[in-house]
């Protein structure tokens, strides 16, 4: 576009939004609404998604809003039609729990672009795109690592109820295990909760009370079984994003979920008037997963070695996963 | 009989003086420069209809009130009392009508409540034990301090309160109509711990309806009438006839004796009743008793003899463990208290703030509380409000209730006009048996009056009434016939004609009749 | 079978149970001394939260782990003083003004933990304190004298209350405030100072259970207790309104929650019912409640305010 055209754009833009016309004109960048089930910075699965949107706001010229902490899917479906109501050109619901509500309210407002994740469910409608994370590509490398080192031969995950991105992971991480160390015992225990933390740090006990001597996790809740983690002196593998801060000691390497990558699409997308309709995905192979070591941690190199042969694998194919 | 005390005498100062006391509450005053004094060692009573500012006044000297203006003086000093621990400290004690004790706790406890112990901040309640016991002791009053207060009859409640103002060692104690629960030997004997406790110095205000014991008791009486001061005078200067012109303003007239003779009908007949207790032993044991057509039974006895389990027995309120209820022949026993309700028997219960009436409810609304679902004020689960309304009125207007609409929530209105209204809606669904506990405790005169007469003019017209009454005066006022209760079983039933209060307080006391 | 359930696995398993039970338990006692006057507070949780998030920033920057402590007790002093304000004075209806305090609590915690601190760090954790001679004892001293301290002073608290309730003149005025204000007021009681003390007392207790979870936990994040508050109030019913009670309804719900996380762990829950087994807990007690709860009267004045002469 040449500069002339960009500046008639911008006033018919402002007077467009002066007039609250919400025909999408995103000429002088984007409204963009995030809505969240944990804290903005919770080291997990809400911190990724707006991490990865701050990334791309520069670039993009994001304007951006994020409504977090809504683990109340009312409340959450209530941010997400006043986001469209407000006129933002791209609403992005993340969380799992908040198909229901999306399916509802995406037909009212056809010119707003939905996503939402982790999902692969547009549910048909030509406005909603559905983003998820190839979690359990992670998962079997952080498994791999763990099966290599692990001296007890017992491996302990704390999850929060079976279900979308925390079952990829952990499904992930279990395959990895077993093909690294056929002798180790991987226990696996869904608490029931997302927002438990104490009972997340008492699963993490079980665990190291059951000699589990390397202990992933995942959700937000998690942070409870790193606490004990951290005072057992156990190692930690994360995942949703770099978690070594909190462990400094005992975090091994983090999961990151990158999804600018898929975000970029989106965005494009609703630039060039596609609204929804289409899946994404994030993956090693992509550069939307990411591990992220802890350069403090002393890992041991075949451990290392085990992890980097799975990253390998899976991005050439020759490590087939079962999702 | 005077037992008037020889070491009141009127010439003292006064330990006790209110001047010129005036207290508004929003649309009413209720003490209108009252001026009021008790000296050492007297029984001064305060005499007055419900309503007459005797309460407030009272209130106001034990600190839960502040007067509008006035002053009080205690031993010839102005003090302010701005809380009861302001009364407690200058050794005032109250026994309020509604007693004051807290049910989940031992009699030990509630004296102790609001004491400082022995053991600093710890109770001690041992200490407190001993002490009540040489208190009941001294005083003649049994009480067993590790009981529960729900555990203890009214009567022995009241023991405990006295107990309490004993263990503070009140020089003035406020005593709001506390006869009202006793049998005539309980209330002599507890006239004897009066007497006894104003020899010590101590002085008492005496609040009571009933005119025998205001004239035996007191050294001087105060009349207050619609928040003025009547007039003091002493029991030697005046007579229970001009007492109650002085109380209700007018004349007051006694209820005739003639009435006409009761049927042989038996209405209400009960056999063999065995009911359980709230203290695990049965309350009643082979119980044995009718009620006919156009009578008035009065069942007597002492406070906690199983009089409240039978009124809840007969009316379903209570469960039946052995025996038979039989209403005109059909079986009652075991039916629930709504179905007793449609087979004809209406209930007056003792406890009328807690199970006659709702505080918060209206007149009206208390008024339709048990039949606003009958087709008179109800249409397929509406409520008809003008046949309510007009039928409320009608009730409130018969029974001469004083109320200011029949919307005033039933909590604003005094315990006699709270009564009216709930005898006239137990007499208006034409009851073939009324019982009726109680019917006038803490009722004034003129209420009383009016219950009474309206009691008599349904047994007149062939209603089988039972009236279960701890007063006596009252039964033997009201009854054909009277039974005795004593410890959960039947000590006789005897003609009015043959009864006498001697007689009557030997079976209450246990003593089978020989008849 | 026999194999899986070794005593190092039941040992564990209670350990873990009496440490689950901890912050129900502090945060429990704390209602039912509010509840015994009268006063009910549906903002524990919210008191809780607040507590839980100071006490961790004062961790966070000071390292002093008792100085968390105080200031989760001082925090709850302070939040017990706005609700004693608003609820015995003023009046105010008691359901509703808790649920404001829960909410300013959820809200506030929230807020600061984003102005001040971000990212969740991790704060130092209490550690273990063996009691001397006790911990020895095979079996028993690793279940129940192997603990962090704020376990032995939760549980320490219990006969502390149960004393302070049936047996000192302040317990006794507690407990005739709770079924006959009018009583207590007429022997010169304060009902309003006593009420104002057992929330001050209670509040401290909600603030001191959101401490030990946090520093428990060594962790900060929104929404830390997972409406623990609101099943804290729920053992105080169970519990009857007495200590002992309320620490028996906290270890019911603790060890449930232990067995049926252990369970997970040797994976003797399949994986289909995991989700419905971690309701065990909610459940058996809410059953036990329902027991429990018909055998004993609530306190006459719960939930009324007082008004003299009324």
């Amino acid at each position: 576009m040449k500069k002339m055209s960009l500046k008639k754009l911008a006033i018919a833009a402002a007077t467009a939004a002066s007039l609250s016309v919400t025909a999408p004109s995103y000429a002088d960048g984007m409204k963009v609404a995030i809505i969240a089930p944990s804290a903005s910075n919770d080291l997990a699965f809400t911190q990724s998604i707006v991490d990865a949107v701050n990334t791309l706001k520069d670039e993009y010229k994001l304007e951006v809003a994020i409504t977090d902490g809504t683990f109340i899917v009312d409340d959450a479906a209530a941010a997400i039609r006043s986001y469209a109501k407000e006129g933002y050109d791209v609403v992005i619901a993340h969380g799992s729990q908040y198909g229901g509500s999306l399916k509802e309210i995406a037909p009212d407002f056809p010119d707003t672009a939905f996503t939402w994740g982790t999902s692969a469910d547009t549910f048909g409608l030509p406005n909603v795109s559905a983003y998820e994370a190839k979690s359990n590509q992670g998962g079997y490398v952080m498994g791999a690592m763990a099966g290599a080192m692990t001296k007890s031969n017992v491996i302990g995950v704390v999850g929060p109820i079976e279900v979308g991105d925390a079952k990829l992971y952990v499904d992930g991480f279990v395959d990895g295990a077993k093909a690294n160390n056929a002798d180790a015992q991987v226990n696996v225990n869904y608490i029931g909760s997302f927002g438990d933390v104490a009972l997340s740090a008492e699963a993490g006990k079980a665990h190291i009370a059951n000699g589990a001597d390397v202990m992933s996790g995942t959700a937000q809740m998690v942070v409870g079984a790193v606490g004990a983690a951290r005072s057992a002196d156990v190692a930690w593998f994360g995942t949703q994003a770099n978690q070594t801060k909190l462990g400094k000691k005992i975090v091994v390497a983090s999961q990151v979920y990158k999804w600018e990558v898929v975000l970029r699409t989106i965005f494009d997308n609703a630039k060039a008037g596609k609204l929804g309709g289409d899946q994404h995905e994030i993956t090693l192979e992509n550069g939307g997963l990411v591990i992220e070591f802890n350069d403090k941690y002393p890992l041991d190199p075949a451990a290392r070695a085990a992890g980097d042969a799975a990253i390998a694998g899976i991005i050439d194919g020759s490590i087939k996963l079962s999702h | 009989m005077s037992t008037a005390n020889p070491v009141a005498q009127a010439d003292a100062p006064p330990m006790l003086e209110m001047r010129g006391i005036t207290k508004r509450f929003p649309g009413v005053i209720a003490n209108e420069n009252v001026t009021f004094d008790v000296h050492p060692g007297e029984v001064h009573t305060l005499l007055g209809e419900n309503g007459a500012g005797k309460s407030t006044l009272m209130k106001i000297l034990y600190g839960l009130y502040q007067p509008d203006e006035g002053e009080v003086f205690l031993n010839g000093e102005q003090v302010k009392l701005q809380s009861p621990s302001d009364a407690i400290e200058h050794r005032i004690g109250m026994i309020h009508q509604h007693f004051m004790l807290v049910p989940t706790l031992t009699v030990a406890e509630n004296v102790a409540l609001g004491l400082s112990s022995t053991r600093g901040p710890i109770t001690d309640l041992k200490h407190v034990s001993q002490k009540i016991k040489s208190l009941s002791d001294r005083y003649g009053l049994q009480v067993d301090p590790d009981s529960y207060i729900w555990q203890l009859a009214v009567g022995e409640r009241q023991r405990v309160e006295i107990i309490k103002a004993l263990y503070r060692d009140v020089q003035l104690l406020v005593l709001d109509e506390p006869t009202a629960v006793l049998t005539p030997q309980e209330v002599d004997d507890f006239f004897v711990i009066l007497r006894e406790m104003t020899s010590d110095g101590r002085g008492l205000i005496f609040i009571s309806h009933k005119m025998n014991e205001v004239m035996e008791l007191s050294d001087r009486i105060s009349v207050l009438r619609l928040g003025k001061l009547v007039g003091t005078t002493t029991p030697q200067q005046t007579t229970r006839q001009d007492l109650a012109q002085m109380m209700v303003g007018r004349e007051v007239q006694s209820i005739r004796a003639e009435r006409p003779a009761s049927s042989d009908q038996i209405a209400l007949n009960i056999q063999g009743l065995r009911v359980g207790g709230d203290r695990g032993v049965d309350a009643l044991v082979d119980f044995n008793l009718d009620v006919r057509q156009g009578e008035i039974l009065g069942v007597a006895g002492v406070s906690g003899n199983g009089q409240r389990e039978l009124a809840e027995a007969i009316t379903g309120l209570r469960p039946v463990k052995n025996g038979s209820i039989d209403l005109a022949g059909k079986a009652i026993a075991g039916l629930n208290p709504k179905q007793v309700r449609d087979a004809g028997i209406s209930f007056v219960p003792e406890e009328r703030m807690r199970d006659g009436a709702i505080g918060e409810f209206s007149v009206a609304d208390n008024i339709v509380l048990h039949n606003h679902s009958s087709e008179q004020f109800s249409r397929a689960g509406f409520l008809n409000f003008g046949a309510i309304r007009a039928h409320c009125a009608k009730l409130v207007e018969d029974f001469k209730v004083k109320t200011p609409t029949i919307d005033t929530p039933a909590k604003n209105l005094s315990g006699g006009n709270i009564q009216k209204f709930i005898i006239a809606r137990e007499l208006d669904s034409d009851p073939d048996v009324l019982i009726a506990a109680q019917p006038t405790r803490g009722v004034d005169i003129g209420a009383a009056e009016y219950i009474h007469s309206r009691l008599l003019s349904a047994r007149n017209a062939g209603t089988a009434i039972m009236v279960i009454s701890e007063d006596l005066d009252e039964v033997m006022l009201l009854a054909d016939r009277i039974a005795v209760v004593c410890q959960g079983r039947m000590m006789g039933v005897v003609d009015r004609a043959d009864a006498s209060r001697e007689k009557l307080g030997l079976m209450m006391a246990g003593v089978e009749s020989t008849d | 079978m026999s194999d899986i359930l070794t005593t190092t696995v039941i040992v564990a398993t209670i350990a873990s149970g009496i440490r689950l039970a901890t912050p129900f338990l502090l945060a429990s006692l704390g209602e039912a001394i509010g509840q015994r006057s009268g006063v009910l507070n549906l903002g524990v949780d919210g008191v809780m939260l607040l507590g839980a998030f100071c006490s961790y920033y004062v961790v966070l920057e000071t390292e002093n782990i008792w100085l968390g402590v105080l200031t989760g007790i001082a925090t709850g002093l302070i939040m017990g003083l706005f609700y004693a304000i608003i609820t015995v004075p003023l009046r105010a209806e008691q359901g509703v003004s808790g649920i404001g305090i829960y909410l300013f609590g959820l809200g506030m915690s929230d807020l600061l933990f984003q102005k001040l601190v971000g990212t969740p760090l991790p704060i130092d954790q209490f550690e273990e304190w063996p009691v001397p001679v006790l911990s020895e004892i095979p079996i028993v001293g690793e279940m129940l004298f192997q603990h962090t301290p704020m376990v032995y002073i939760a549980f320490l608290l219990v006969p502390v209350v149960a004393f302070i309730i049936n047996r000192t003149t302040f317990g006794l005025s507690v407990r005739a405030v709770g079924e006959s204000p009018e009583s207590a007021d007429s022997l010169g009681v304060s009902v309003g100072k006593v009420r104002f003390a057992t929330i001050m007392a209670g509040n401290s207790l909600a603030g001191l259970a959101g401490a030990a979870l946090a520093i428990e936990l060594g962790i900060f994040q929104q929404n830390l207790t997972n409406a623990m508050g609101f099943i804290a109030i729920a053992l105080v019913y169970f519990g009857a309104w007495r200590a002992p009670g309320v620490m028996a309804g906290s270890l019911l719900f603790g060890m449930i929650g232990a067995i049926v996380l252990q369970a997970k762990t040797l994976g003797l829950i399949p994986r289909a019912w995991s989700d419905i087994a971690a309701m065990a807990p909610a459940i058996i007690t809410i059953l036990a409640l329902i027991i429990v709860a018909n055998r004993f009267r609530q306190p006459a004045a719960l939930t009324k305010p007082y008004v003299r002469g009324d």
